[in-house]
């Protein structure tokens, strides 16, 4: 076989010029398809309580015996649902035959970011697989908790032919469903009612696959999905709302915050106390509070049934040191408040749940707890989980979203986290070169703030392993080529949460100087940053995600050597648009050349249609940092 | 699991004694130890890392008894640190009762916070490591001290191994084996301490205690983990001596008997049909390429608990086998073929060096064929293999080959084709009228272990993988390229020629690698060859060095020199280093480029090679030397200038 890129993209035209004309799409390229893909959702209501199952059905075909690894089949449950009744086989359209799944095991997994949950799965292979077999998995969840229906994606990580969701529901439950990225697919809708019984359906046909991109924003923010929730249900004449908007969600948190552990709590107010009692300004309090919970709590998780959104008591947590997100939010919560500080519990979703809560009113909407105070009329967003993040900013993977705020049992208050300044995440640096004997000789200071310094830090914790400082300098900024050598590193202001982190060193920098015959190339761009950014337009399908706004400003020194005079210095180039740019310019004073540098995005999120614009600024950034100075001898 | 599968224990008898552990304990009363200035700035330091191995027997059921006791004091500096050491793992495999679990911090203020053991969670079934007791440290402070002391019944097998070495420095690492009266064998690996006869609770014992146990660190061209320094021992029941080749011996006899047919499975007809379509004469080298194809193409090997997967006839209905397994289906499709094998037994050389003279059932891991009469390998449960040398992970390692009359021998698996893994390069260069940009069209071959891996990727990944690849594939490095052409040829997993290459065909064009310097050019001919890497050593080199695989890179770059421009900077083209073997003086591995200009073409040659798999530590700095050329030819540039 022969795979010829190029040649599929002309078939892929083909195809969709073939499907204009009234064929259906051909998925014959691909390795692995979904045939189909059908949930049915049937609740029951039985006095108060709900019955609620999930029949999901689905069926796939091997379309080449590359990937057979799709065989491996696994079905994830936790104390809220139960998988029943799984019927799953392989048929071979080869011989007729089918052959059951006679063995399935139920398994664990460790997750690195949740350090004990009850999630398990069930595990099975298919057998048989090879090209032409076709999959057939039947099975039964049982949802125990009538909050959690989950989403139904139309598509999925490859091609799907049919995909199906319908619920059933009798006339006494009210229904809500959004569906979200659907509107380059077509998807039909349809209600029927017989006798007392509702049922929903939603079916597209022949959705394309759709897979993640690093740089890219989650699959739910491209994939097309719907959302189902119950919003309320009439019992004896009266109607009970479950979640028919986020009033509804908020009682539900209220109730389960209703059960934190509050004993001992007289052990936090002195911790609250003592680090608090010599400071004059709530500000100054609330920064105080908000950093001993940064340096003395670590983050451990456990998603435990409810356990999972009940935080746990703040005197356990002070005692053991430990807790999530939720267990962080309460104990900042109570220290708050014990000084006097306005602050409330506060859900969020991360930036990779796209919904907002009037849209969703289900816990699929939030993912994280932070603590949100209130001083002198300015609301501050608290996050205990991101241990570097300065006081007075939200962590960065919350900018954009909403915050549900709970102020008391039955109010709260939604308030989105507004996108942090470029000017409030800025690396400075300034560099002074000699050149001696031909090599690069460097001597140059970093001041790093905001989500600049804490981007770094957790670089240099979790990915720097066992590399030696050097190495790992090497190869972050990358400064020169991979031959420079770094001397004296000093790092300052680590743990100072207040003060901009301050990284100095020396370089020398071996094969970067040109020298042809009397005269030395010399180019000042040492760090290139973004020159690696540009986007592969053709290839990359969705929007591109940027995780914080930032400013880099440069000023490099260069002292022309004795018996050199500088023949060319180039030209001031720059590019501005209000999301990005760059400004450099080139100045000339006694024996030294003065390179000026301003760099920034400020933006979280490059769209598709702008990609042209992006590439514009990368090119033009990346000739600006091809510019050498030529020096020649006098 | 493999070890059920690959051992029928020897049996056991008599005697009995209390046991140490129930003695050993922690400090009633612990302080914080003094660590040095320099430790102070590590993430974490071990303090001590003691294990207690016991054998003892029972004395009215004469079974061996074994227990375990692990205890460790680790002082935690940093989030990091804390972040490393906060969570406890403690693996039930084989554990037939915890006899006690427990932990405590000591704060920087000495205040200390026992583990409450209603905290400690279980954990069943987790992927293929089995069932966990897992907890979260409590109270643990910057500059705490964190010790856990836990001890276990085991099921007594008769040997068993740990390692001593962790990436963080271990101050005081203990290895105590107590075996009394009965027999057993010892023995560490990588360190130059020796093991102590010394009387624990008046029984035989062992003592290995290491001071200073440095970090294992990440290097290049390494296996830092399988290099760590560890213990194995055997002990064996009361009044037997077990030698190491009754051991392996045990070992051929058994898989021998499960997996070499003496008759074959008639299921397995039918596919000998598919397989041969009816050909009566096929070379050996055709079968075992037909039978790895199919075997490839409709079997999926599948870790979990289920035993049938081992069962042959359970395996060619279901198509769904072990490890172990498939290997039964092999041996039935080449006895049907007639093709002689070998059964290897082995281990991935990064996670653990396979050692003939003490055995251990811990490094029978790995499962490869071998068809001497091709000198050839399989690898049965590797999905992007097909014939030819082992994969490169075992390469190196030394291996049990079985026969089918049962008899063995140890070798070191080596590759047999010295020139299998190879990238041919031609890179054609031309620049537009102005010296905007540059094109490169180029055509590239890849044999052996690079066009294993470029298949695997190309069938297996996912979109992003996919995409990434082909950056790979066309110029890495060049940053603002833009690919106008791109087409692959042989890409299938499935080849039936032998180490057929992968092909591939591109043309891309790039701005940046063009500089305009007033009145000249500067053009960044190094980076046409991709981005390299570079050995950085700032500390001593620690580990042995070994390649992923021997690979040759033979490069021909044509740049058309533009009319009325001549060129000037091309001393930095030409490289010579090498490293000559002590024994023959021939280059065992070198970076050579040199150019030459013919007319308005300047033509520059590269060969890079590295023929052997492994280089001395002693003569790091010559291969580094080597190794870095490539990445001094990536800076290189040269001037174009109006004649």
């Amino acid at each position: 076989m022969i795979i010829n890129l190029n040649y599929m993209r002309y078939l892929l035209v083909l195809f969709l010029l073939v499907s204009f004309l009234g064929y259906s799409q051909d998925f014959s390229n691909e390795d692995f398809i979904y045939l189909k893909r059908h949930e049915h959702i049937k609740i029951g209501l039985v006095k108060q309580s709900f019955e609620i199952t999930k029949l999901v059905s689905e069926q796939a075909e091997y379309l080449s015996a590359n990937k057979l690894y799709f065989a491996n089949e696994s079905m994830s449950f936790d104390s809220f649902t139960s998988i029943e009744d799984i019927d799953a086989y392989t048929y071979l359209p080869s011989s007729n035959k089918n052959i059951k799944v006679d063995y399935i095991e139920t398994k664990r997994e460790f997750d690195n970011g949740i350090f004990y949950s009850d999630q398990e799965s069930k595990i099975f292979t298919f057998p048989a697989v090879t090209k032409g077999a076709i999959t057939n998995l039947n099975y039964k969840e049982v949802i125990k908790d009538p909050h959690f229906l989950g989403l139904f994606r139309f598509g999925t990580y490859v091609p799907t032919k049919s995909a199906q969701l319908s619920i059933e529901f009798p006339s006494n439950i009210s229904i809500g469903y959004i569906d979200f990225n659907t509107k380059d697919i077509s998807v039909d809708f349809k209600q029927e009612t017989s006798k007392d019984i509702t049922t929903y359906t939603w079916t597209a046909n022949n959705t394309k696959g759709y897979q993640s991109e690093d740089d890219g924003e989650s699959v739910l923010y491209f994939v097309p999905h719907i959302i189902v929730y119950i919003k309320s249900y009439e019992y004896k004449g009266e109607r009970y709302n479950v979640l028919n908007d986020v009033n509804d969600l908020y009682k539900w948190y209220a109730s389960l915050v209703d059960q934190i552990d509050t004993n001992d709590l007289q052990k936090v107010y002195k911790i609250a106390n003592d680090i608090t009692k010599s400071l004059p300004t709530k500000r100054e309090k609330a920064e105080a509070i908000f950093h001993w919970v940064q340096n003395n709590i670590n983050y451990v998780a456990f998603e435990d049934g409810l356990g999972g959104f009940i935080p746990r008591g703040a005197a356990s947590v002070c005692d053991k040191r430990y807790g999530d997100c939720k267990d962080m939010a309460n104990l900042l919560y109570e220290m708050l408040n014990h000084v006097g500080i306005e602050a409330y519990r506060t859900w969020i979703g991360t930036r990779d749940r796209p919904y907002t809560y009037s849209q969703v009113p289900t816990p699929m909407v939030d993912n994280h707890m932070i603590t949100t105070a209130i001083i002198d009329g300015e609301t501050i967003f608290l996050d205990g989980t991101d241990s570097y993040v300065p006081f007075g900013m939200p962590s960065a993977f919350t900018q954009t979203k909403e915050a549900l705020l709970g102020i008391n049992s039955t109010t709260f208050k939604l308030i989105t986290v507004p996108v942090q300044k470029a000017e409030q995440s800025v690396t400075d640096v300034n560099t002074a070169i000699h050149i001696k004997d031909d090599m690069f000789i460097v001597t140059e200071k970093r001041l790093l703030s905001g989500y600049e310094k804490v981007e770094f830090i957790t670089d240099y914790l979790y990915k720097k392993a066992t590399k030696t400082e050097e190495e790992f300098l090497n190869t972050t900024l990358a400064l020169g080529n991979n031959k420079t050598s770094y001397n004296n590193i000093t790092k300052q202001n680590f743990d100072n949460k207040r003060n901009p982190l301050e990284l100095a060193y020396n370089l020398t920098i071996d094969n970067y100087v040109k020298k042809v015959g009397t005269k030395l190339y010399i180019n000042l761009d040492i760090d290139r940053v973004l020159s690696k950014s540009k986007v592969d337009i053709e290839d990359k399908k969705y929007d591109k995600k940027i995780d914080h706004t930032y400013t880099k400003n440069y000023v490099t020194i260069l002292t022309i050597p004795e018996g050199y005079t500088a023949s060319f210095i180039p030209e001031d180039l720059s590019f501005e648009n209000e999301n990005y740019g760059y400004k450099i310019t080139y100045t000339q004073k006694d024996n030294t050349i003065i390179q000026h540098k301003n760099i920034f995005v400020n933006t979280l999120s490059v769209k598709k249609q702008d990609f042209e614009s992006w590439n514009e600024f990368i090119k033009s950034l990346i000739k600006a940092y091809k510019k050498s100075i030529i020096l020649e001898q006098k | 699991m493999t070890k059920q599968i690959l051992f029928v224990l020897l049996i056991a008898s008599t005697n009995c004694f209390s046991q140490y552990y129930k003695s050993y304990d922690w400090s009633e009363k612990p302080k914080l130890h003094t660590i040095t200035a320099d430790e102070q700035k590590e993430h974490s330091i071990g303090i001590l890392k003691k294990n207690i191995v016991e054998y003892t027997t029972a004395a009215l059921t004469s079974d061996l008894k074994a227990y375990e006791t692990f205890h460790t004091i680790t002082r935690v500096n940093d989030e990091k640190g804390i972040g490393q050491h906060n969570t406890v793992y403690i693996p039930m495999y084989d554990v037939k009762n915890v006899i006690d679990i427990k932990a405590r911090t000591i704060n920087s203020k000495g205040k200390i916070t026992l583990l409450n053991k209603d905290n400690i969670k279980e954990v069943k079934n987790v992927e293929e490591y089995g069932d966990f007791k897992i907890f979260a440290i409590e109270g643990v402070e910057k500059n705490s001290e964190i010790e856990v002391l836990y001890t276990v019944e085991k099921n007594a097998d008769l040997f068993g191994s740990e390692t001593l070495q962790s990436n963080y420095k271990i101050k005081t690492a203990q290895f105590l084996y107590i075996t009394g009266d009965l027999n057993s064998e010892i023995k560490a690996y990588r360190t130059a301490s020796k093991f102590e006869s010394v009387t624990t609770d008046g029984k035989a014992s062992k003592l290995l205690e290491i001071k200073n146990i440095p970090a294992m660190i990440e290097e290049e061209y390494a296996t830092p983990d399988a290099n760590k320094i560890a213990v194995v021992y055997q002990c064996f029941p009361k009044g037997q001596n077990i030698t190491q080749e009754m051991f392996w011996n045990n070992v051929v006899t058994n898989v021998g008997n499960k997996i070499i047919p003496e008759t074959v499975n008639p299921k397995v007809d039918a596919d000998i049909q598919t397989i041969t379509k009816g050909q009566k004469d096929l070379t050996t080298y055709q079968k075992i390429v037909l039978v790895d194809n199919f075997v490839k193409s409709n079997f999926t090997v599948v870790k979990n608990n289920n035993e049938e997967l081992s069962d042959l006839d359970y395996v060619l209905k279901n198509r769904s086998s072990s490890d172990f397994g498939i290997l039964k289906v092999y041996a039935n499709y080449f006895k049907t073929l007639d093709v002689a094998y070998e059964l290897v037994i082995t281990a991935n050389r990064f996670t653990y060096k396979f050692d003939p003279d003490f055995f251990i059932p811990n490094m029978l891991r790995d499962f490869l064929i071998y068809i001497p009469s091709e000198d050839k390998y399989i690898s049965p449960d590797r999905v992007e293999y097909r014939v030819g040398e082992a994969p490169f992970n075992i390469l190196g390692n030394y291996g049990l080959f079985i026969n089918e009359e049962f008899g063995y021998y140890f070798s070191k698996i080596v590759q047999s084709d010295p020139n299998f893994s190879t990238i041919k390069r031609n890179t054609d260069i031309t620049f537009n009228d102005d010296f905007e940009s540059a094109t490169l069209k180029q055509h590239q071959e890849y044999t052996g272990h690079w066009s294993i891996t470029n298949r695997a990727v190309l069938s297996l990944s996912s979109d992003q993988g996919i995409k990434e690849f082909k950056d790979y594939l066309t110029g890495s490095g060049i940053e603002d390229k833009v690919i106008e052409s791109y087409e692959v040829e042989n890409g299938d997993m499935n080849q039936t020629e032998y180490n057929k290459p992968f092909i591939t065909k591109s043309t891309i064009s790039s701005e940046s690698i063009i500089e305009d310097a007033g009145d000249s050019y500067l053009f960044q001919i190094g980076k046409v060859i991709g981005t390299q890497s570079e050995l950085y050593q700032e500390t001593e080199r620690v580990n042995p060095i070994e390649m992923t695989y021997p690979n040759q890179y033979d490069y021909t770059i044509t740049v058309n020199i533009p009319d009325g421009y001549t060129v000037e900077g091309l001393n930095s083209l030409n490289i010579d280093k090498s490293y000559k073997s002590n024994s023959t003086g021939e280059k065992i591995c070198k970076f050579e480029s040199s150019y030459k200009l013919e007319g308005n073409k300047l033509i520059i040659t590269i060969q890079e090679f590295y023929k052997s798999n492994e280089y001395d530590l002693n003569r790091y700095e010559e291969f580094r030397s080597v190794i870095n050329a490539a990445s001094d030819f990536n800076k290189a540039s040269i001037v174009f200038k109006t004649k």
